[in-house]
Parts: structure tokens; sequence; C-alpha cells
């Protein structure tokens, strides 16, 4: 019995993506419009997408974007973020800056980036990277700041400096917090992806998207929103795995990703 | 906190800020980039007031604001209520569970042409996205929250006979009200930006639309004065959140 729970448990997800898909596909057969293709009929697009070579090198492209921009955004992100957490000077330097820039959309300032550096990857991966950094500083900030007292007392009292104090005792005591704002942020880099690509109609994902969308092939349109939505939930589960493996000691916490852009 | 920390505080959280401003304005004194890629602060801050006066501006707020607090409305109404329903009931959180699972982690913005194709340029597919990616930090914080809710409180509950019906209301809501707040904050952000987006992708009227109409005509000035009205905008309604908040939470602990 716990055994078919369990089972149960683990397909649950790929029930509710086929039960999506189902209604997808009833939903297109009963309106029955030619810009609302069958599931099956976008199923059937993927392959002529993953197959041409050059929407392939495009999508490849994107993804290579986002992994530098991710990257980035959480090499700086995760000190800052932390830093504000242990000092409240650091944070009251920050915070509203932090808060002015938080309700603008970042894919937003790629027409201004453009100007100045083009429209090629530097201002590409440039607008991920700001995507990506918000949530990851504001969670380690809070993951800084919930950190017990006590531990750095006598980790001072062990004759610790404060850069190893921080090293060893901060960054894994707050890690659940930063892997949970990473894990935000992951979803956050394929979505401003997406956007950037949108508004520099030059190369990537988005922009394969968005065309079909003006050109009218509909089946594509939709084959490419299977596809971008997959990776989301691909790297979300892998993300999730690997989060799993690093954290093993705290307590599993119902949390899922926040996706906005 | 003593009322002096706070100013100095402030104070201190000004400094980057007038930092920033200021490079700005030297970047362009000493020419180091042509004002018409970079225009100086006092030019786009005198349009930004300018602009603020004209109808035709006005229009585009509203209509940015009115997709926004329908979009955010909605999420607001359907997060809450399937939160709760999904904490209190294992069947429906057996169903609920993995949806989110699924939905959560999926790029919204990927959705919009598929919306835009079956519900047209207007208002409703922008409503749609804003409220589909309000949704589910408003969902999740209120799941989270209604399942922290203590076991003891609706045992005396009980105990001091509060119908089973009404303790859902008089028990567990409130109870998870701080954290139901969290997630509206955090709703409430990202109904900012989508809704700025959406009109940006399909750019019929309100903000975004003044931004891609800018940046069609190569006008710099234009195109950083939605950009900061957007910011002023999520400010403000960050601050009216935060003192709602603070109203219905007043005799709560500090949190």
């Amino acid at each position: 019995m716990t055994l078919l729970r369990a089972a149960v448990s683990r397909l649950a997800p790929l029930l509710a993506c086929l039960g999506l898909l189902g209604v997808w596909q009833v939903a297109a057969l009963i309106l029955d419009t030619d810009s609302f293709p069958t599931a099956l009929d976008a199923i059937r697009a993927i392959p002529s997408i993953l197959g041409d070579k050059e929407s392939l090198i495009n999508i490849l492209a994107s993804l290579r974007r986002m992994a530098i921009g991710f990257g980035l955004a959480v090499m700086v992100s995760i000190p800052l973020g932390l830093m504000m957490g242990r000092s409240r000077g650091v944070a009251a330097f920050f915070n509203p800056l932090l808060m002015i820039i938080y309700p603008v959309p970042k894919a937003a300032l790629m027409p201004i980036i453009m100007l100045w550096l083009g429209v090629g990857d530097v201002s590409k991966t440039l607008v991920i990277f700001l995507g990506v950094s918000l949530p990851v500083i504001y969670h380690s900030f809070e993951g800084g700041k919930a950190v017990e007292e006590k531990m750095l007392w006598s980790g001072a009292a062990m004759g610790l400096s404060g850069a190893q104090r921080m090293i060893r005792i901060v960054l894994p005591a707050a890690l659940p917090e930063i892997l949970t704002g990473c894990r935000t942020g992951l979803v956050l880099a394929l979505i401003t992806m997406v956007t950037s690509e949108m508004i520099a109609r030059q190369s990537g994902a988005g922009n394969i998207l968005f065309n079909a969308l003006d050109m009218g092939p509909y089946d594509t349109v939709f084959a490419m929103i299977i596809i971008i939505g997959a990776m989301g939930i691909g790297l979300d589960a892998a993300f999730e795995k690997m989060r799993g493996r690093l954290v093993k000691w705290s307590e599993p916490r119902f949390d899922l990703p926040l996706s906005f852009s | 906190m003593k009322p002096r920390a706070v100013t100095s505080d402030v104070l201190l959280g000004m400094v980057p800020i007038a930092l920033l401003i200021g490079l700005w304005q030297a970047i362009d004194t000493f020419g180091y980039a042509p004002t018409s890629l970079l225009p100086p602060p006092g030019a786009v801050f005198l349009r930004l007031l300018r602009q603020l006066f004209t109808s035709e501006y006005q229009q585009e707020i509203a209509a940015t604001l009115f997709r926004l607090f329908t979009g955010f409305a909605i999420a607001v109404i359907l997060g809450v209520g399937v939160g709760l329903a999904a904490a209190v009931s294992p069947a429906v959180n057996a169903v609920v569970r993995p949806l989110v699972r699924v939905l959560a982690p999926l790029p919204k913005v990927a959705l919009y042409p598929a919306m835009l194709l079956l519900l047209g340029f207007g208002h409703e597919s922008k409503i749609t996205l804003v409220a589909a990616d309000a949704l589910f930090p408003i969902l999740l914080a209120t799941y989270y929250g209604a399942s922290m809710v203590e076991q003891k409180l609706i045992w005396s509950a009980m105990a001091a006979g509060t119908p089973h019906g009404q303790i859902l209301f008089k028990v567990v809501l409130p109870a998870a009200a701080p954290s139901i707040l969290t997630g509206c904050r955090i709703g409430l952000v990202i109904s900012c930006i989508v809704v700025f987006l959406a009109e940006m992708i399909t750019s019929t009227d309100g903000l975004g639309h003044v931004l891609v109409t800018a940046a069609r005509t190569f006008q710099a000035v234009d195109m950083f004065v939605p950009l900061i009205t957007i910011s002023l905008l999520g400010l403000v309604l960050n601050g009216l959140l935060q003192g709602l908040r603070s109203y219905l939470l007043r005799g709560f602990p500090e949190v």
C-alpha cells in the first residue's frame, strides 16, 4: 500500500501533465478554430523544430546565455545577500535601491540596453543577470539574517575570523534558503531569456516563438510553448534533485518556485 | 527600533540612489555618452512631471492600473480560495499539488501567445497573464500558512463550541493571514512587472506601449519615463499594501 502510494505520488506530476494535455486536446476539439491547434498537432510539430539545425543552434545559444547570466548572478548575489543579512548597515544601504528596482520589469530595460550595447549576447545576458539577481539576493538576505547568533559566537570563541565565519557558518546555515532563491532565479532566467529575445528579435527560442506567432504557423507557436514549458519543468526538477542532495539535513519544505519576469 | 536609528537607516539607503543619479549626471556632463543615448536625469524627471499632468499619459496609466488590479484581484481570490481548500481537504490537495508542481515553474510569458490567439489583443489576454503569474505565490503562501496553523488552536475553538463550518473562517484564515499577505505582496510586484511586459508584447495601450513607441522612434527620454512610472507605481502600491497589512494584523505579534 505504501509502495503504491509512493509510486502514485512520484507519478503525480506526470499525470498532471497528461491531464493538462488532455484538457487542451478536448478544448481544441470543441472550439475547433485554426488559431488553436490540438495538443496532438502541436506535439507532432516538435520534431520538425528540434530537427531543424538552425532552430536547434538558436535554442542552444539561448540556453548558453541563460547559463552564463544565471551563473554570474548567483556568484554576485549570494555574497551580497549574505552580507546584507549579517550587517544592518549594508542592508540599510542597499534595501531602498533594491526596492526601487524590484517592480521594474527587467526585460523592459532591453530596449535601453540595446541602445548602448547592441542586440548581441552581452545585452541579453545582462538582462538575464539582472532578472536573476533580485530573488537570489532577497533569499540570501533572509537566510543570512536567520542564522543563529549563538553559532557565530561559538565560532568567534573558537578563533574563526570574520571571513571564515561567513564561509563556514553563515553560508551552510543559510544554504537551504539560498537554494530556494536560486530555484526561483532559475525559472526567472528562463522567462527573462524568452522575453529578451522577444524584444530583440534576432535569435533564440523566444524569437522562434514570437516569429511563428506573427507569421501564422500556429502549430509551431504551440510546439514552441511546449518546448519552453518542458525546459522550465525539466530544469526545475533537476535543480530540485540537486538541492535535495545538498541540503539533505534541512527539513523538507513545500516550496515551489515562483515564476515572474 | 528607535526612531533615530530608522532615520539614519533611511539616510544611508538614500546614498546609493543619490550616487547612481550622480553617476548618471556625471556621465552626461563629462560627455562619456551622447545625450541621445543617455539623457541627463534632470531632463528625464522634468519630462516625467510634465507627462504626469497630460490626460493622454494619465489614460495610459489608468489602462495599466485597471489590468493590474483586475488580474491581481482574480489571483488573490483564486489563490486564497484554492490554497485554503488544498490545506483543509486532502482530496483537493491530491489534485492541486501535482498541478501546481507542473504549472508553477512553467514560464507564463511563453503561454502568452496562446492567450493572445484565444482571447484576442484586448484586456482579457493581458489580465489572464497577470492573474496566471500572480496566482502561484499567493496560492503557495496561503497553502503554507494555512497548513502551519497550530492544531491546538483548532481544538480549543472546537472545544469552545465553534461550529465545524466556521473554524475555517474564524481560526484558519486569521492565523494564516500574515503568510497570505506576504504572498500578496510578492504577487503585487509580479503583477506590476507582468502587466508592463504584456503591454510591450501586444502594444495597444498602457505604459508598456509608451516604452515600445519611444523605442521605435529612438526617443531615449520617453523610454525612461514609463520605466520610472512603473517603479513609482510599484512603490506606492507596496506602501498601500504595507498599510493594509499593519491594519489587518494589528494585535498580531511582530512578524
